[in-house]
């Protein structure tokens, strides 16, 4: 029987954390559970965050929004600042899962759960969030990019948790979007993704473009070239097109059930083509 | 442990493990066998229940996570006896056939009609589309809702 | 509505959607009798291996385990099978697919149950395992068609116990109560009389449940439980691990027209892999055979068919039952032949299909209604046919629009052989109310509720004053499967004679009571039934139904008819030896399907935009429950035409849940047009046909052939997942046309 716990802050998380090694954090349990079933080992304990008020909060200023760990998908596609200013996060929680799974996923699990088919990490690398993480004696923040360390593995240290992800908010005019490949409509695990942030002069020439691609390698896959290739010039469906070429050959995609390697390039590649029609 | 909640309307306390499954609680504890399992897993919708009016999957929530919450299952809809609108027009527009995913889907569309009262036929298909059915093709549940919906707002 | 007389042909509120709508309606997997033991079933480390030993010691003295049974605990022949008895309840000596069965282990908890079965330990000789059939190395590119699973909601389970004078109560998801009994006795040896089997409701059947799944298990742990009830539920992975899937099947056609585009000769070979053991491979090989010239005249055909074991995970009944994958192939083979030839793909259908009186490319002469040019001309004259040029003209920046049709047909029926029987029971209570004694399962088509319809109709009586027995083997008639497009067909008949004696019985008896009331011969032919009543028409006067009742005894209040239905007496000079597995049948249903789809040419996505289906399935007792099927067909087979995927991997499932095995969503699937062409058909009840399976056996060849003109090429095996389309696009824009 695993035990489990409820702590109401996190000094009580601490506490409880130290006083039981080996247990599992849970933030909605929309895999943790999941895997569980399937691998039936099970954690000695499990340190539920769902009543640390803390975790919950979103707050902004003009410059960075600070979303709780705690904060699940459902509230994120309900913030309007999310809505409005981080489209492609909002166009991510908005294809993740299916709606129970909203209400339940949050944030932090996303993160730490580490798929490289995460549907909220591409948007957050381009975004470039910060991860910040505390223990019971240590508070520090990492970028998203070194926060992932591979699939399914986090920088985290034993003790320590995410606490919020924090997203500078783009300037007026900046346009983003995720676009996602999957099995099917809803409930789909990503086969292939992208998420892009991008902003155009009066002229429509692209001044600032990051891209981040999911499914395509063992974390989130980011191609400078990519963006290098597209800054400076307006996305016309043939620069795209080369563009997109880059990112084939640049992606590190694997085979599996879901799809070929061969085809999550073609996609990670093709999906840049969306961008010719978005104003 | 013993665990205190609200279940369909009512005070209840169960002593259970507390790494025990809604799912499990509701069905072998309480008798509920309304809410149904079919994956185990969060792929298929048919163990929805409403947690503080939030649909939310049964097998992937364990029971001490239910402390202090306010839970309703299938069971716990229907009012003094009468339907709740959803389940009216569930059994008016031929929205059920096996009818196993229809408790799941049922509170299914019971949450989404309390975020989004006025829904397009495209919002509700979203709304349901955590709930597999394999029978009905899906067409007749969303007649189903979206007539339930013109009800709730009164059109007749 | 509960007030009104249920009446044939207009819609009725279906009688199991109160109970089910509130959670109340209790299905075997919902039964949890006080004091219950649970029961798994150890299974197999190897594809196929000899069983060295089995240790069931560490098991068996765990703390809460009740039992561990392996065969040498049963006394019958351990053979399960539904003709051909080849599949043990418990292994013996070998085990032949990873999900055969090795013991049976009952426990206190579900908890326990894991850990007892992980400490049984079971020494093997891995033996050398098959499992391509052998035409997988046919050279040419064929057709091929994977397997899929029914992916009920409700997983297999049921509940057993035995009762105080020992006889065997077994309640299960089942489709087959009748039929399991026989099973079970033989594989057992309880003898059939002293054995119960009950269906309830099934959460979905498909096929899946036509045969035994938990029953013999449950039979045989209630005989070692220590008089205590037992329970068994399939996981969703256990189920996807030992239950049936369809027919995997490799399909290569050759197909050839005149100039005028009449076909003339068809040459093709079907090969089934039919797995560890039989189910019902061949009987599903025979009407995928029977069907695999399609709605045509082809007067030179040769069709081979062959099902070949494997150490692959058993196939057996899905609805469709060996059509679809057959429809796959010839319908996608028209449309190319069409297009080489340089004809309209409906007009050449048009020209070819076949009428009453015409004989298919399997020999069978149609002596019943024959609806198939009727749907061919409504489809042409569809708009969505009419306009399709333009429509596809009109595809978004990076989309590709296509529109297909295929045309189909589906035999109803067991076939010439197996007597389609079934036996209905009407009874009239003390309180006047009717019982219907379902026979047949319903597994969530609503063929109950049709019962309750047909018995309400013929005797003018409210949902509100009827009441259904469902299949009980010890209160119901046997009536056979509920299965092969025949539940309402065959009960339907048996019931409208038995409503009907039932009616007469009661109109008699009224006219003896109004006549001692009026001092006055009344006769029979003055009176009526109405709600509750017996009405007096000329008069007005009524009396009530219970008191009818209270002037018959037991055996004048219950009628019973039984009907078998007619069958194809024609014996076609080849295939005689098919008879025994079904063909061919007499009564076939029809329908065109048309659908209009998009390619998503940088993903390869497809989304279906419109689905029109136009079915002549006879008359309609019910419109809403017709549509049902129709949607409900259509949604499989669009989930096994753009998702589904049961992949094997040396007989290993590699797409064991519903995470890995993708079934189509709300978002999937798109709102879909039924039109029913309902021809008169003089063999069914009100003149209907069964139409529970033609539904799905058309959406396959009409999405391949609506994306062939998105691809300009044709993707040779399904599911038509989206990347098979992308880079059957990208093919093509490196090759251009073809």
């Amino acid at each position: 029987m695993m035990e489990i716990f409820f702590p109401d802050s996190l000094d009580e998380l601490w506490a409880i954390m130290s006083a039981n090694p080996g247990g599992a954090v849970m933030a909605g349990g929309t895999d943790l559970l999941v895997r569980i079933r399937k691998t039936g080992r099970k954690p000695p304990a499990l340190f539920c965050l769902e009543r640390i008020d803390e975790l919950k909060q979103i707050r902004e200023n003009e410059k960075v929004i600070f979303i709780g760990a705690y904060v699940t998908h459902q509230r994120l596609l309900e913030n309007l600042t999310v809505q409005k200013r981080l489209r492609a996060l909002w166009d991510a929680v908005s294809v993740l899962g299916s709606p129970p799974v909203r209400h339940s996923g949050t944030i932090g699990g996303n993160l730490c759960t580490a798929s490289p088919a995460g549907d909220t990490l591409p948007p957050l690398y381009v975004f470039g969030a910060e991860v910040d993480i505390r223990s019971k004696s240590n508070k520090r923040s990492v970028s998203v990019a070194e926060f992932i360390t591979g699939p399914g593995r986090t920088s985290l240290h034993s003790g320590e948790i995410v606490t919020r992800v924090s997203i500078p908010l783009p300037a007026p005019g900046t346009i983003s979007r995720y676009y996602k490949a999957g099995k099917r409509k809803a409930m789909a695990i990503t086969v292939a993704s992208m998420a892009v942030q991008a902003k155009k002069d009066e002229n429509g020439i692209i001044e600032l473009i990051k891209l981040a691609w999911g499914s395509a390698g063992a974390t989130v896959v980011t191609l400078p070239e990519a963006e290098e290739f597209l800054r400076g010039h307006t996305l016309s469906e043939e620069r795209l097109r080369q563009a997109g070429k880059l990112v084939s050959a640049g992606v590190t995609p694997i085979d599996d059930i879901r799809g070929s390697a061969a085809y999550r390039r073609m996609v990670a590649g093709n999906l840049l083509l969306r961008l010719a029609h978005e104003n | 442990m013993k665990i205190n909640f609200l279940l369909n309307g009512k005070e209840t306390e169960i002593e259970i493990e507390p790494d025990r499954r809604v799912i499990d609680l509701l069905r072998e504890e309480c008798g509920l066998t309304g809410s149904k399992e079919c994956c185990g897993a969060g792929e298929c919708g048919a163990c929805t229940i409403l947690v503080d009016g939030e649909s939310r999957l049964s097998c992937l929530m364990l029971a001490a996570q239910l402390e202090g919450r306010e839970v309703i299952t299938i069971e716990g809809l229907a009012k003094d006896g009468c339907f709740h609108v959803v389940q009216q027009a569930f059994v008016d527009y031929g929205a059920v056939q096996c009818g196993f995913c229809t408790p799941g889907m049922i509170l299914a569309a019971v949450d989404l009609l309390r975020r989004n009262p006025t829904p397009s036929r495209e919002q509700i298909r979203e709304g349901i589309s955590g709930n597999i059915c394999r029978c009905t093709g899906y067409q007749k549940i969303v007649d189903a809702v979206y007539f339930a919906s013109l009800a709730l707002q009164g059109v007749n | 509505m509960l007030r009104e007389p249920l009446t044939v042909g207009m819609n009725a509120p279906r009688a199991d959607a109160f109970t089910k709508v509130t959670g109340k309606e209790q299905y075997a997997a919902d039964y949890y009798p006080p004091n219950l033991l649970w029961c798994g079933v150890k299974r197999p480390s190897y594809a196929h291996a000899l069983i060295r030993s089995i240790d069931i010691s560490r098991a068996k003295e765990m703390p809460g385990v009740a039992a561990v049974l392996t065969h040498k605990d049963i006394s019958g022949s351990n053979r399960l099978g539904i003709l051909e008895k080849d599949q043990p309840v418990l292994a013996e000596d070998t085990v032949r697919h990873y999900g055969d069965s090795i013991a049976l282990v009952l426990a206190e908890s579900r908890y326990t149950l894991q850990q007892a079965l992980e400490l049984i330990s079971v020494e093997y000789e891995p033996l050398p395992a098959v499992f391509d059939p052998e035409a997988a190395m046919l050279e040419d590119a064929p057709v091929l068609h994977p397997g899929r699973k029914h992916a009920f909601l409700e997983t297999e389970a049921g509940v057993a116990w035995l009762e105080d004078d020992g006889a065997l109560v077994i309640v299960a998801s089942t489709q087959t109560p009748f039929r399991d009994r026989t099973e079970i006795s033989h594989a057992l040896g309880i003898p059939s009389c002293r054995i119960r089997v009950i269906a309830p409701y099934l959460g979905g059947g498909f096929g899946g449940k036509d045969g035994i799944t938990v029953q013999a298990f449950l039979a045989l742990a209630a005989q070692h439980s220590g008089g205590r009830p037992v329970k068994m539920w399939y996981s969703r992975e256990e189920s996807f691990l030992a239950g049936t899937k369809r027919h995997p099947a490799i399909l290569k056609y050759s197909l050839g027209c005149d100039q005028e585009g009449i076909l003339h000769a068809l040459d093709c070979r079907i090969v089934m892999d039919t797995g560890a053991y039989a189910s019902l491979g061949c009987e599903v090989l025979a009407l995928a055979m029977e069907h695999a010239g399609g709605p045509y005249r082809i007067p030179h055909a040769s069709i081979e068919g062959i099902a070949v074991y494997t150490n692959n995970p058993v196939a057996g009944a899905f609805r469709g039952f060996g059509a679809p994958q057959a429809h796959a192939a010839i319908e996608q083979v028209i449309d190319e032949l069409a297009r080489i030839a340089g004809f309209d793909p409906l007009e050449f259908r048009l020209k070819n299909a076949v009428s009453r009186g015409d004989t298919t490319p399997s020999g069978v002469t149609l002596t019943q209604s024959t609806g198939i040019l009727a749907c061919l001309e409504t489809a042409r004259d569809s708009a969505a046919w009419r306009e399709r040029e333009r429509w596809e003209s009109l595809a978004p920046p990076f989309k590709k629009r296509g529109t297909g049709i295929a045309a189909i047909n589906h035999g109803i029926g067991y076939g010439p052989v197996i007597p389609d029987n079934a036996n209905a029971k009407i009874e009239l209570t003390g309180e006047g109310r009717l019982i219907i004694y379902a026979g047949v399962s319903d597994m969530g088509q609503g063929n109950a509720a049709t019962y309750l319809q047909i018995a309400g109709d013929i005797l003018s009586q409210t949902l509100d004053n009827m009441e259904l027995v469902l299949p009980d083997t010890a209160q119901t008639l046997p009536s056979g499967s509920s299965s092969a497009s025949r539940t309402t067909f065959t009960f339907g008949n048996a019931l409208i004679g038995a409503a009907q004696a039932l009616r007469k019985r009661i109109l008699e008896r009224a006219s003896l009571l109004f006549t001692y009331q009026f001092f006055e011969h009344v006769r029979a032919e003055d009176l009526g039934l109405v709600p509750g009543h017996v009405r007096h028409i000329p008069t007005g006067r009524e009396i009530h139904l219970s008191f009818v009742s209270t002037t018959m005894d037991q055996s004048e209040r219950t009628a019973a008819n039984s009907y078998t239905c007619p069958v194809n007496r024609q014996k076609p000079p080849t295939g005689g030896s098919l008879r025994i597995h079904g063909y061919p049948h007499r009564v076939y249903s029809f329908g065109v399907n048309l659908v209009r789809l998009e390619a998503d040419i940088l993903t390869g996505e497809v989304t279906v935009c419109d689905f029109i289906a136009f079915t002549d399935a006879g008359r309609i007792i019910n419109p809403e429950l017709f549509d049902q099927q129709v949607h409900g067909g259509i949604a499989q087979g669009l989930g096994y035409t753009l998702f589904e995927d049961f992949l094997v991997s040396e007989g290993r499932i590699l797409t064991g849940d519903f995470g890995a095995y993708i079934l189509p969503t709300a978002l999937d699937i798109p709102d879909i047009q039924s039109i029913a062409i309902p021809l008169q058909e003089e063999d069914g009840p009100y003149g209907m046909k069964g139409v529970g399976e033609i539904t799905i056996n058309g959406a396959f060849p009409a999405v391949a052939n609506a994306l062939a003109r998105v691809c300009k090429t044709r993707i040779s095996s399904g599911p038509l997942t989206a990347e098979k389309v992308l880079a059957a696009i990208s093919r093509n824009e490196v090759g251009k046309n073809r």
